[in-house]
């Protein structure tokens, strides 16, 4: 067993685990944070991915030590995050996605949301290319993605409306 | 594990631990075969914590340092990199997927394992097969009775940084060295370098190059993304005032253990100008002396007969893109 | 009394409120943010995680097995095989020829031999390396055409007679040798589809709890509750009150959990053993071994036609390698043929499909189940008849359209069929006009159709009870909960039936919570296969809500004093139809209806008339209604690296009436992304050992943002007589004509046909190789 200090989701947390669990084993069954997926366990799929410090990365692939004293931030805490900003409903990636119909199955959804969170957050206006480029390493096996360039569109349609919004 | 925070206490750990312990970069292809039972270290020495190994520079005298902790996604947006050296750049820009750009390095692709398609599989899969030559076994299945593994060279940025002609900075126990990147590799599967294992990467220099210059990397995949190179082709042209090419420079990887430097490149390009006869020409006979010397071997998934088919075809195109400086 | 199209296509009342809105889905935000428990989230206390041991021969005989030094590992709670469940199961009754541990013998390399149940998974996988068991190998097949020459050793002992002969049919309609004796053209080819899987990013697992006294709770990522829960009865020998099976929210299936799998009898098993809930995760790999994917077919077809483009005869000839199990390969085998016969006519028709064992992993329903692969060989071909007679391709097919309310040449019923608006929607899509035969080299289009069945009149076990059971339950707070025993496998039958259930009863579809698919709770339901929900499930909850509606509309009629028929429900509100000021909200209703009857509910359920032809087989592929299915793809080739890349695919599916039009495209899409996958990337391929080349999602390449084309649903809307609100299916058929459909546009665009798959690039350099 190994004592790690995280900060996951704003919250500053102590916890143990054995040496070679990963942070997605300490995710989801040491914190209870099982929005985060394992697809594949092998950094092949994107199921887990999380952000650190604002990037997307693999949670299978990351042992905690290495990210102790980084903000990781997992699809439970985009919607607190959002709130804490003064928004309304959920963050408005996961609010776009269930509108446009990309939550299918939802399985690999919460490694995608982060990824497209991340790209919003460096390119608010992305070109499809760019979409495409950012989600290529999210494996998704039920939509086709259509529905989800949708949402990554009409996401940051309305972060800018919001924006808009916020500047009057 | 452990975390050091600077180059020699990374160097000495891995000393004071021997053959128990790693290092550890990005984790991006340490971790799975870890989890494959391919590597089973006791001891990770993780090299996160070294501020030295990280960030891009440009030195006094033009050359451009990267430290081996340098992101691949830092890499390949880097605008000093994307400029000076594109190809570079755009090898980085397709290694893997966007999330182990982001946790991979360039020091990590540098100095990563070899791969075969009989070798990075699970434990019970290479129970199943009996093993092979680089792990466990003694037979291999690439070349039936070989003596010699033949896993391939699967990292992208290698023929980038040779075309560049990089120098490799380690620090192992014995002191500093400085190696031409050419002078990494040895053909050798199970362990395809020339330095040990308790050599630790610190930083890749990419010397100055005079006038202008072109570059690009072609990679032959099956999806346009995540996948390793079942082929990867880098090329860099230096162009005189008249915009004629003075020196070239071609690289490939995932053929065998070694990435390959094509010799006489420059032999018989230099002279020739884009848009002319004279570089169509030594075009062609450059692809068909490349495609004679490079030969993918059926080590990695792709057929290996497609593979060495499409050398002349991605040698050919990445050499039109470098011209376009 | 099970109901049926006695509902008609229309809305009673009007216009549709909740039909064809773009609504989201029912359980969209728990998956949003996370909260949606998929079976790996399940954390129970005192939880033992089991593992299991497989085999790395791929044929042998199991001399024996000892588990002392695994027992003996401390932290190691129970340990089992084969012998302690020896009662053999599979989906289909009669071909139940698959054990929940290796009983003798192994088939594949990854067959299971021993479970191990233990404190942590480390500690069940060091019990594993410790179990001893000593195999005596076998002479392994690898190819169907061997194995069928082989009789010995047969794969399967208790088929000795037959050796390795899984199922033979052959049946034929009209006069096949005759019309093609005389027909004007005679394309005789082979084909060959390679094996592919379902890769659902979500792995299997299964946990159960065993209370001391006997109860056994199961939860499972299955998509079909009913059999598993059938299957853990007979199995286990365990009465079926005491066994509850619960489908958590689920992370893809597209037919890869529709049979009992091994682990959910370990799990149970293993729980009874130890009195302590015990998980087990497959990992990538096992799921890779578990397969139940595409069968791989070399077909042979032989079409004949008209000078004017008219069918005469198709003759099929279809070799299937089935793999280690039997799986639904029964019904594989006569799929493979029965379901070619639309939406085109065919004046005779004739199949001989043969399904053999192999020691590889077990096939099993895929996605399209049975037909993908011959529709690609039948559509392939049916280009080459138009090339040849120098028809196009879309206008053979028009041609050649069967028509509506009409009866198959196998003598399936077809109701609603949209496809010649299919077709005249893809063709105005991809400027085929302008376009096919006219791109310049390298660039091409190419049309294929395809139909598919909207359930099946056959329950895998025969019965007179209903197919789909819906329960209604109406709370004083304006809710209304559906029971049903479906399974939302992310293809949102949940939010279908909240549809339903709201237009019904005029709700907000946010008033509708569903619970499905626990059997202590749920009217039984046959699960996600067959494309059969929507139909069926749709139907059922027509006819609960109807009655519900009945009983409120009266109750308030009652209240007010008015003709009943002067009520109507809407909007969440209940009004006066000639009095625009009386309305009330659907709760005050509800209470009336409640104070004057009783508490509110209702039961509702489907079943199918009777369908199919009067011959051995005739009701296996015959469904209450067909969907019909037209894509054109637009691709590039490269000439010079072989690399086929499609760029669009135009979709136009009949899906009779989309209830959630974004739900609908939503299939469509993902069913030709998997399409374009298999025609040009993905291979479940076994190496030269018997190995599977490459059980990660790293060596099977599903494809990532980037290698998906652009996809534009086009939705046909032929209002089936039978389905809800004139539905059908929408999930399966739009994945058949992307292959074929490929296939074509590579011919448009460099000239070459290409009849085995994958497309890899070095198939294309061959073919243009040989071309020149």
């Amino acid at each position: 067993m190994r004592a790690y200090r995280l900060e996951v989701n704003g919250d500053k947390i102590e916890i143990a685990a054995p040496e070679h669990w990963t942070l997605l084993e300490v995710l989801r069954y040491k914190l209870g944070l099982t929005g985060t997926k394992q697809g594949c366990d092998k950094g092949d799929c994107g199921a887990c991915t999380v952000l650190v410090d604002g990037e997307p990365e693999l949670a299978c692939l990351l042992l905690p030590g290495a990210v102790e004293g980084k903000k990781i931030l997992t699809i439970e805490g985009l919607a607190p995050a959002h709130r804490c900003r003064g928004g309304e409903g959920a963050d408005p990636i996961q609010e776009s996605f269930d509108e446009a119909g990309a939550l299918q199955c939802g399985f690999c959804q919460p490694g995608v949301m982060l990824s497209a969170r991340a790209l919003l957050n460096r390119e608010p206006h992305p070109s499809c290319e760019q979409i495409a480029d950012s989600l290529s390493g999210n494996l998704c096996r039920c939509t086709g993605y259509k529905q989800i360039y949708d949402a990554v569109e009409a996401a940051a349609d309305k972060e800018a409306e919001l924006k808009t919004q916020g500047a009057d | 594990m452990e975390y050091p925070t600077t180059v020699e206490d990374a160097v000495a750990l891995l000393a004071k631990h021997g053959d128990r312990a790693m290092f550890l970069a990005g984790g991006t292809d340490l971790l799975p075969n870890m989890k494959h039972g391919l590597f089973e270290p006791e001891v990770v020495i993780g090299l996160g914590a070294i501020e030295d190994m990280k960030g891009i520079r440009k030195d006094k005298d033009g050359s451009l340092h990267i430290g081996a902790m340098t992101s691949l996604t830092e890499v390949a947006r880097s605008q000093l990199i994307t400029e000076a050296a594109p190809a570079l750049a755009q090898a980085a820009s397709v290694v893997a997927g966007p999330q182990i750009r982001n946790m991979g390095t360039l020091g990590g692709n540098v100095m990563l394992d070899t791969r075969c398609q009989w070798y990075n599989q699970s434990h019970f899969w290479r129970k199943s097969l009996g093993y092979c030559l680089k792990k466990d076994g003694t037979v291999c299945h690439v070349i039936e009775g070989g003596k010699k593994c033949v896993a391939a060279a699967s990292n992208d940025t290698a023929p980038a940084l040779m075309t560049l002609a990089a120098e490799l900075h380690f620090l192992s126990p014995s002191g500093e060295v400085a190696l031409p990147i050419e002078e990494l590799w040895k053909a050798d599967g199970t362990w395809n370098k020339n330095v040990g294992p308790d050599a630790l990467l610190v930083s890749v220099h990419l010397p100055a190059l005079s006038g202008p210059h072109g570059g690009a990397y072609l990679k032959l995949r099956e999806r346009n993304a995540i996948d390793f190179p079942q082929l990867g082709i880098a090329a860099r042209l230096g162009f005189a005032e008249d915009g004629s090419i003075f020196e070239a420079a071609v690289a490939a990887t995932a053929l065998g253990p070694r990435p390959i430097l094509l010799q006489s490149t420059t032999k018989l390009l230099a002279g020739t100008t884009p848009g002319e006869s004279n570089f169509e020409e030594a075009l062609l006979e450059l692809c068909a002396k490349a495609h004679k010397q490079l030969s993918p071997l059926a080590n990695i998934p792709g057929d290996e007969t497609y593979r060495k088919r499409m050398v002349p075809i991605f040698l050919k195109r990445a050499l039109v893109l470098a011209a376009q400086p | 009394m099970a109901a049926r199209d006695l509902h008609g296509p229309d809305a009673p009342w009007g216009d549709f409120g909740v039909v064809g809105q773009r609504n989201r889905k029912v359980d969209g935000m728990d998956k949003a943010t996370g909260c949606a428990i998929y079976a790996d989230d399940i954390q129970l206390p005192g939880m033992l995680y089991a593992k299991t041991l497989r085999s790395p021969h791929a044929h042998a005989l199991i001399r024996s097995i000892d588990t002392a030094k695994a027992e003996a590992l401390p932290g190691v709670y129970a340990v089992l095989v084969g012998d302690e469940l020896p009662i053999p199961y599979g989906v289909i009754p009669w071909t139940q020829d698959e054990h929940v541990l290796a009983v003798e013998k192994v088939r594949f390399i990854g067959d299971e031999v021993a479970a191990v149940a233990a404190v942590d998974e480390d500690t069940a996988n060091a019990a594993l390396e410790l179990i001893e068991v000593e195999y005596k190998p076998l002479r392994a097949f690898f190819d169907a055409e061997e194995a069928l020459s082989n009789p010995e050793p047969a794969i399967h002992t208790s088929k000795k007679d037959v050796g390795n002969l899984s199922k033979h049919v052959r049946l034929e309609f009209g006069e096949v040798d005759a019309a093609a004796q005389s027909a004007d053209i005679l394309i005789d080819e082979e084909y060959s589809f390679h094996s592919t899987t379902h890769a659902a990013i979500e792995p299997h697992c299964a946990v159960a709890q065993c209370s001391p006294d006997g109860k056994l709770t199961l939860w499972s990522s299955t998509q079909i509750t009913h059999y598993v829960h059938r299957a853990l009865s007979r199995v286990l020998e365990l009465e079926p009150e005491k066994i509850r099976v619960i489908q958590p929210y689920l992370g893809g299936a597209f037919g890869g959990k529709s049979d009992p799998f091994s682990l959910e009898f370990i799990v149970s098993a293993l729980a009874r053993k130890t009195g302590r809930p015990v998980k087990l995760l497959w990992t990538r790999e096992e799921v890779f071994y578990a397969h139940r994917g595409r069968h791989a077919m070399k077909m042979k077809y032989r079409t004949s036609a008209q000078a004017d483009g008219r069918i005469t005869s198709v003759d099929a000839n279809i070799l299937i390698d089935g793999g280690s199990y039997s799986s639904f390969g029964l019904v594989t085998t006569y799929y493979s043929g029965q379901l070619l016969t639309g939406p085109y006519d065919f004046p005779s028709y004739r199949f001989d499909s043969t399904r053999v064992f192999t020691n590889k992993p077990p096939c099993g329903p895929k996605r399209g189940h049975g037909s993908v692969q011959p529709r690609f060989a039948f559509e392939s071909q049916l280009d080459e008849v138009a090339t040849k007679l120098g028809i196009d391709p879309i206008e053979i097919r028009r041609k050649n359209f069967q028509g509506d309310f009409t009866k198959t040449v196998n003598a399936q019923r077809i109701t609603s069929n949209g496809f010649l608006a299919c077709l005249d929607s893809v063709e105005r899509g991809s400027d085929w006009k302008n376009k096919h035969g006219q791109l310049p080299l390298g660039r091409g289009l190419g049309v294929a159709g395809s139909m598919y069945i909207s359930g099946t009149n056959y329950p895998v076990y025969p019965n007179e009870m209903p197919q789909a059971g819906i329960q209604l339950q109406v709370d004083r707070s304006g809710i209304v909960t559906v029971f049903t025993g479906a399974n939302d496998i992310g293809q949102g039958s949940n939010t279908m039936i909240a549809t339903v259930v709201a237009e019904e009863l005029g709700l907000d579809i946010r008033n509708i919570r569903v619970i499905s698919a626990d059997t202590d709770l749920c009217p039984v339901d046959l699960g996600a296969y067959s494309s059969r929900i929507t139909f069926m499930v749709g139907n059922a909850c027509i006819d609960a809500a109807r009655k519900l509606r009945t009983q409120i509309v009266g109750a308030v009629a009652s209240e007010w004093d008015v003709d009943a028929r002067r009520v109507s429900m809407m909007g969440g509100k209940v009004f006066d139809l000639e009095d625009s000021q009386r309305v009330i909200p659907s709760r005050d209703a509800f209470q009336i209806a409640e104070a004057q009857l009783e508490t509110l509910g209702a039961t509702g359920s489907y079943n199918t008339p009777t369908l199919g032809g009067d011959y051995r087989g005739g009701t296996i592929g015959a469904s209450p209604a067909y969907s019909f299915t037209a894509h054109v793809a637009d691709v590039s080739v490269d000439t010079e690296t072989g690399r086929i890349t499609c760029n669009k695919v135009w979709i136009a599916h009949d899906c009779g009436r989309a209830l959630n039009p974004m739900l609908v495209e939503g299939q469509m899409e993902g069913s030709a992304y998997m399409g374009v996958a298999e025609a040009l990337m993905e291979d479940h391929h076994m190496n030269r050992f018997g190995l599977h080349a490459g059980p990660s999602l790293l060596d099977y390449r599903i494809p990532t943002s980037c290698d998906t084309p652009e996809l534009e649903s086009i939705i046909v809307e032929s209002i089936d007589p039978e389905g809800p609100y004139g539905a059908k299916e929408a999930g399966e058929g739009p994945l058949h004509p992307a292959i074929p459909a490929i296939a074509n546009a590579v011919y448009d665009a460099v000239g070459i046909r290409l009849r085995h798959l994958p497309f890899t690039p070095g198939k294309v350099l061959e073919a243009l190789d040989a071309k020149c």
